[in-house]
């Protein structure tokens, strides 16, 4: 609920000076939200099935699942895999999830892509699509499932404008968020399961509020992707 | 004076009420007043082994101007433009389908073709995730596809259902999440039919007699 109007008459220096605390008030929301972030846990898994390498022409592409009815991988957090791999890469190339799909028409819609590496086999057994993965170079398909969801979302900020015309915050909000994804590693070369990914992260978090709301935000999707993609990255060009 | 400490506070208050109008101004364009949709896509070449039959394509005006318009109740009036782009579509999946297709301009035109092949457009639904409780804007269009000999009789018809998804959970708070939800819907809609089509058209037992016939 917002109060804009003040209840007692304030003086004219306190109209002055409004716009000036206004501003402090929004500089210092800004840079809170800025500098503070909340605590995140997170763990990350490897399973390995076969061993791994990468080529000097060879490429991986990362993929979300499209064919399920819920819990589907936000396509910002495909991005910011396929990203984090390129930026750190010691000689991983990245192909984008779309660029990767069209050329592959129609083989990997959501209705068509392969669900194992036996579709995946039968698939990469067409001649076309076979010459196709040559030419573009893809070794491996990293295929993502899983979500963030928020949870516990618990407490009440009331915000009004006070005396003296300035905005003022108080009150308590928290909340849970919890990562939980998974990446299966397909050798498309060899046409089998190389292995398996995972990166949990959970974290509260706060916004206390006394006068100005501090928001202590806990990145917890951001650190589910750097722990999945610096695991995949190790995963992918180690020669174990 | 009396006139500075009126006006005063009108000016800080709209200064600090500004962002809040703003937001409320969104609420209002994005929340209620539904979207309007004009659909754009390029379907790549699908990768099909390509079938020796020479067909004539023949499309009817119900793909070529189709515009769906429905009024949902809370949610606003919904408009979905799909009518120039489905003809493109089509034609590049038969063109990588067979060997020769022959762009018809009438039905009756189908001569030197084995086949002519008239893909019609029956129904378009979608569902926002207001109403499903789900995460997402859905779209599902129904064509019918129509193959007649090139005498003009009627050899079988084929349904064509497509499906297309977005997750509303891809758009920011500040994005029209219902125009870019069900433009993302309606474009994956439309691949899922090209890609239906490439899979499965060349298994019709008409279409795989005249392969056979070849």
């Amino acid at each position: 609920m917002r109060d804009y109007y003040p209840r007692a008459g304030p003086s004219r220096a306190a109209y002055d000076r409004a716009p000036l605390l206004e501003a402090l008030l929004i500089g210092a929301i800004g840079l809170s939200a800025m500098v503070l972030s909340g605590c995140v846990t997170a763990t990350v898994q490897q399973v390995r099935e076969a061993h791994t390498g990468i080529g000097e022409d060879d490429r991986v592409v990362v993929l979300g699942r499209r064919n399920k009815s819920r819990n589907e991988t936000e396509t910002d957090f495909i991005h910011c895999v396929s990203e984090q791999i390129t930026k750190k890469s010691d000689g991983v190339k990245v192909m984008t999830e779309n660029e990767f799909v069209d050329s592959v028409f129609p083989w990997f819609e959501p209705r068509t892509a392969p669900l194992d590496v036996d579709d995946l086999t039968n698939v990469i057994s067409r001649p076309l699509v076979a010459e196709r993965i040559d030419e573009i170079g893809v070794r491996y398909l990293v295929w993502i499932e899983g979500d963030t969801v928020r949870s516990s979302e618990a407490g009440r900020l009331t915000c009004n404008i006070i005396s003296g015309a300035i905005p003022a915050c108080i009150g308590f909000l928290s909340w849970d968020s919890d990562s939980n994804y998974e990446a299966s590693i397909w050798d498309v070369k060899s046409g089998i399961h190389a292995g398996r990914v995972s990166a949990e992260a959970s974290g509260t978090s706060f916004v206390p509020a006394v006068v100005v709301p501090i928001p202590i935000i806990a990145q917890v999707r951001q650190s589910a992707c750097t722990g999945l993609s610096d695991q995949l990255r190790e995963f992918l060009a180690s020669e174990s | 004076m009396m006139t500075r400490s009126t006006n005063a506070p009108t000016r800080t208050v709209t200064k600090a009420v500004r962002p809040g109008l703003a937001l409320i101004a969104m609420a209002f364009l994005f929340g209620c007043t539904g979207a309007n949709v004009v659909v754009e896509i390029v379907v790549p070449s699908p990768l099909v082994d390509r079938l020796p039959v020479r067909v004539g394509v023949f499309f009817d005006e119900s793909l070529k101007g189709y515009v769906h318009e429905e009024t949902l109740e809370d949610h606003g009036n919904f408009r979905i433009e799909l009518g120039s782009v489905q003809v493109p579509v089509f034609e590049r999946v038969f063109d990588a389908l067979f060997e020769e297709t022959v762009a018809l301009s009438t039905m009756e035109a189908g001569d030197g073709v084995e086949a002519v092949i008239v893909p019609v457009f029956e129904e378009l639904q979608f569902a926002i995730p207001a109403q499903t409780r789900s995460q997402f804007f859905e779209v599902w269009i129904k064509y019918r596809i129509d193959v007649y000999d090139p005498g003009g009789e009627l050899l079988a018809q084929w349904p064509l259902p497509a499906y297309g998804k977005s997750n509303e959970r891809n758009f920011g708070f500040m994005e029209d999440s219902k125009g870019s939800g069900l433009t993302e819907a309606s474009v994956r809609a439309l691949r899922d039919a090209a890609a239906h089509l490439s899979f499965y058209f060349p298994r019709v037992p008409e279409i795989a007699d005249l392969v056979e016939e070849a």
